[in-house]
Parts: structure tokens; sequence; C-alpha cells
């Protein structure tokens, strides 16, 4: 009787601890559920970085060209290159890290105006150069009335560099403005959009840009030859593609005198590999293409072009 | 059932009836071996207390009288029962001049009564080891079932991109979590419990003869 009571209460208890049991998988589980609910409800919002792609044909500042630079290509835009230097070249050239640097690139001013913070970093050593020129490798010298002599020469110079050209904010974005007016003008007519745009002649110095041979825009007719043969081997089709943000890829191709295709370089892939590999398919297939014009030179040029999913587009 | 997005309780609303009713059943494995382990520890705990409070009285007093009347008061531990069943039995024997029948029949008792206390301290500690024995494994056959759906559901879809293949697998690996997740705890209360019972068996066996001893030394 006794060890009977004993059992039942023995199988109350244990059924107690089951029910409390269960309750707290009941509460872990639910628990568990809430807290997933509240991390998928967290948003995370990520930074919004406002990138213009617009670039400004008057400026010659091409976003292109910076993302260029990005990628380790020290290959500089042609239309940089000035038929006379100036006199700060010579500074430049004896110096061993701005070797790469053409000269021609103060011309420009938002470039210069980045070129400065540069220079004052060495200046110890371009002080030097100056008045000593014959010597290749220059030495540092402590003196410090030197260094603000030189200094001061420096400033000199890029004021000097700043005034020969016009002032860059308000007739580069007049130019600009000027030019991307005429280009949506000339859109009117299909054949010749894409060949005489703003955008085009504001970067066919660029477009020539390798190695410094002073093409200028007298090449637009053959860039527009050039372009249209492009588009017909370019074998794409937009519908394939999910979306079409971002879709652009910025690239230069290097021409021999003979109209071969020498070199492909992709300035910007686009997320697409698709677009990518049939850009490549179509510069390829391109090749050979006419023989360069006189005026562009004998030796070899370097044009940009923008593929897009809605065409090409000359840089 | 659940939104896509919470995580593993959204991948069980896409699981197979074989892997939910692996789950199922880790779930209610789970929640028997937590209640055992709740019932056994309370249980256990109060034995192995009331046995050392109650053999400091007994050897305090020596009088099995005394001895008794305290036990009353530790009706939980396991000597005191033990002494309760032997103190009856002795007063339950007539002829107390017969010290040999009067030795035999209580030594009887307090072992009958040592052997019951033992088989309830024991009693639903083995589904702890049955529990952490078999639930990685029950767990690891609704893995192994997921897993074998999902690849069959790649065959049917005939796409082997980790979109397809991965959700599968993560819900068929909820199995295998599972079946840890009851066992783990289970396998370790096993080994805590069986170590304090046999402790409290050792008590058991070592005290056994003194209160028998008690019971005849007594005038």
């Amino acid at each position: 009787m006794e060890k009977g009571q004993k059992l039942k209460g023995a199988e109350k208890k244990f059924s107690y601890w089951l029910v409390a049991a269960a309750a707290m998988h009941a509460i872990v589980i639910f628990v568990a559920i809430y807290l997933q609910i509240l991390d998928a409800r967290r948003v995370v919002k990520p930074k919004i970085v406002s990138v213009s792609l617009v670039s400004l044909p008057g400026s010659g500042g091409s976003p292109k060209f910076s993302e260029k630079q990005g990628d380790n290509e020290a290959t500089p835009a042609p239309s940089r290159v000035t038929p006379n230097p100036p006199p700060s070249a010579k500074v430049k050239k004896t110096l061993p890290e701005s070797a790469l640097v053409t000269p021609t690139k103060v011309t420009k001013p938002v470039k210069a105006k980045k070129k400065v913070p540069e220079v004052a970093s060495v200046t110890t050593k371009k002080v030097v150069i100056e008045p000593l020129p014959p010597k290749p490798k220059p030495k540092v010298i402590d003196k410090p009335a030197d260094i603000s002599k030189a200094l001061e020469r420096l400033k000199q110079n890029v004021d000097k560099k700043t005034a020969a050209t016009p002032p860059p904010s308000a007739s580069s974005l007049n130019n600009a403005l000027a030019q991307l007016q005429q280009k949506v003008k000339s859109e009117g007519s299909p054949n010749t959009a894409g060949a005489r745009t703003g955008r085009e002649s504001a970067s066919t110095g660029q477009s020539g840009a390798g190695k410094g041979y002073g093409v200028g825009g007298s090449s637009a007719p053959y860039k527009a030859e050039i372009a249209s043969i492009i588009m017909q081997n370019w074998e794409f089709s937009k519908l394939l593609l999910k979306n079409s943000y971002g879709m652009e890829v910025y690239v230069r191709i290097n021409i021999l005198a003979n109209g071969t295709i020498n070199q492909i370089k992709f300035d910007k892939r686009a997320p697409s590999e698709y677009l990518n590999n049939s850009v490549k398919k179509a510069l390829e297939k391109s090749s050979p293409l006419p023989v360069l014009p006189k005026e562009e030179g004998t030796k070899d040029v370097w044009i940009g072009f923008v593929f897009t999913p809605q065409g090409i587009e000359k840089q | 059932m659940v939104d896509s997005k919470l995580g593993i309780f959204g991948l069980l609303s896409d699981a197979g009836p074989i892997v939910l009713f692996v789950l199922s059943v880790l779930l209610s494995f789970s929640i028997v071996s937590w209640a055992i382990i709740a019932f056994k520890f309370d249980y256990i705990r109060k034995s192995l207390s009331e046995s050392r409070a109650f053999l400091d009285f007994f050897f305090e007093m020596y009088n099995v009288d005394k001895a008794f009347s305290a036990s009353e008061k530790f009706r939980k531990g396991s000597l005191p029962r033990v002494f309760r069943s032997g103190y009856i039995e002795y007063r339950a024997v007539g002829d107390k001049a017969d010290i040999r029948q009067l030795r035999v029949r209580i030594a009887r008792a307090v072992k009958r009564e040592a052997n019951a206390e033992s088989k309830r301290l024991s009693s639903l500690v083995p589904f702890l080891a049955t529990v952490g024995n078999t639930a990685p494994f029950i767990g690891l056959f609704g893995t192994v079932w997921g897993i074998m759906t999902s690849f069959h559901n790649i065959g049917t879809t005939q796409s082997a991109s980790l979109a397809a293949v991965a959700p599968g697998i993560s819900e068929a690996l909820i199995a295998t979590a599972a079946g840890l997740a009851a066992a783990i705890p289970a396998v370790m209360a096993y080994n805590y419990f069986t170590h304090q019972i046999s402790i409290i068996e050792r008590d058991l066996e070592e005290f056994t003869p003194e209160f028998v001893a008690a019971f005849i030394k007594e005038p």
C-alpha cells in the first residue's frame, strides 16, 4: 500500500518534470524562432556611394581614364600630349619617381593641381636637380634656404602653368555643356551619332593615347569606320542580360599602321562575362581593320571604345 | 509554415516526412531525457544528502528506536529507508532470544530493501544511455535520408548548382544536429548519475552490516 503510494508519487513527480521539460523545449524553440525573426527583420543599410559616370567632354578628366589608371595602366593618353612641352618637363624628366609621368600631363589644370603635393613631398630632391641639371642622380641638400627657394620656384612654375591654361572650372564646364548640347543635337542622324559626339571629340586625344605621338581629333572618320566594322562583328543580345545596370565595357585597342589590332586592353569590365567575351570576340573578329590613315601617323594608335548593351561609343 | 528567411526553421517547412519524423522522435527523446535528468537529479541529490544526515544521527545515538524516529524525517534517503525496513523486521520478530534467526531475518529484510533502493535509484537512467547511444544514429539516418532526397531532386531538376544542392543538404544536416543536441546532455547526465548511484550503493553495502549489528546488540 505504502509502496504503491510511493510509486504513484514518483510517477506524478516524473510527469511534472516531463511537462516542465516539454515546456522548456517549447520555450527554447520559440526563442530561437523569435531571434531568427528579429535577425531577418534587421535591415542592414549598405553605404551608398553615388558616382557620376557622366564624363565631361571638355574637362578631359574622364572617369574612364581614372579607372584606367587604377588598373595599373601606365599608358598616358595621347590627347594629353602637347606639341610644345612646358619648361617644367626638364625637372620631371630627371626625377626617377616621375619617370612614368609624361610632361604634357601638367598642361591639364586638374592634373597639375594633383601633382603639387607629390612634388612638395619630394622637394629636397627636386630642389637640387634644377641648379645641377647634368647630374643624373640628385643629392639631398639639407639647406633650408635652398628648400624655401625651390618651393617658391615650384609655386611660380605651377602658377605659370595654371595661368597659361584657361580656368578649369568655368571654361571646361561650359565647353562640356556646349559639347553635350551639340551631341544631343547631332543624335538625330543615327549613322553619324556615334562618330561625332562631344564625348568622342573630347576623348579622341585620349584614344590616341598610348605613346604620345600627338594624334589629335582628325581620326574621327577613321574611328567611325572601325566602330561600324566592330559593330557589325559584335554578336550580342541584350535580352540575355538579367539587368543592364553597370553593363559597360571600356576597352582600348592598339592598332598597328597596317590595321592589325595589336593589343586589346580592358579598362573596365562589365559584371557580365557574356558581354565581356562578346566584346573580345568582336574585336578579334574585326582584325585586321582598315589601314591607318596618313594623318594618324606611321606607327600604332590606341583607340578606346565603350561597349554598352545599347551599342558602341567611342572614348 | 515558417517564412523561408527564418533559417533552419524555414528549411524545415520544406523537409520531407521522414526527416520530420526523425526530428520529432529526437525531440521527444530530448524532452523525456531532460525530464529524467531533472527527476533523477532531484531524487539522487536528496537521497545522498538525507543519507548523510541520517548517518550522523545514527552514529550519535546508536539506539535503534531513536534512530527509527529520526529516520522518519529522512523519508527520501536510501539509508534511512533500508534502516526502517530492518527495524520493521526487528519489531516483527516475536522471539528475540534466537539471535541467529533474528540476524538472518533482519539481514534478509535489509538486503531486500537495499536491492529495491538500488533499483529505484537506477530506474530510468538506462534510457539516458539509450538516448546517448542512439540519438546520433537516428539523426544520421535523417541526414542520410535528406541527402538522398536532395540528390534525387537534383536529378529531377537537372541542376547541380549550389543553390539547388545546398538547401537540401542543410536541411538534412539539421537532423544530425538535433541528434547530437539530444545525445550530448543525455550522455553527460548518464555518466554523472551512474557515478552518484555507485556512491549510494557503496554506502548501502557498507552500512547494511552496521544496521544489522545495531539491532542485534539491542538489549
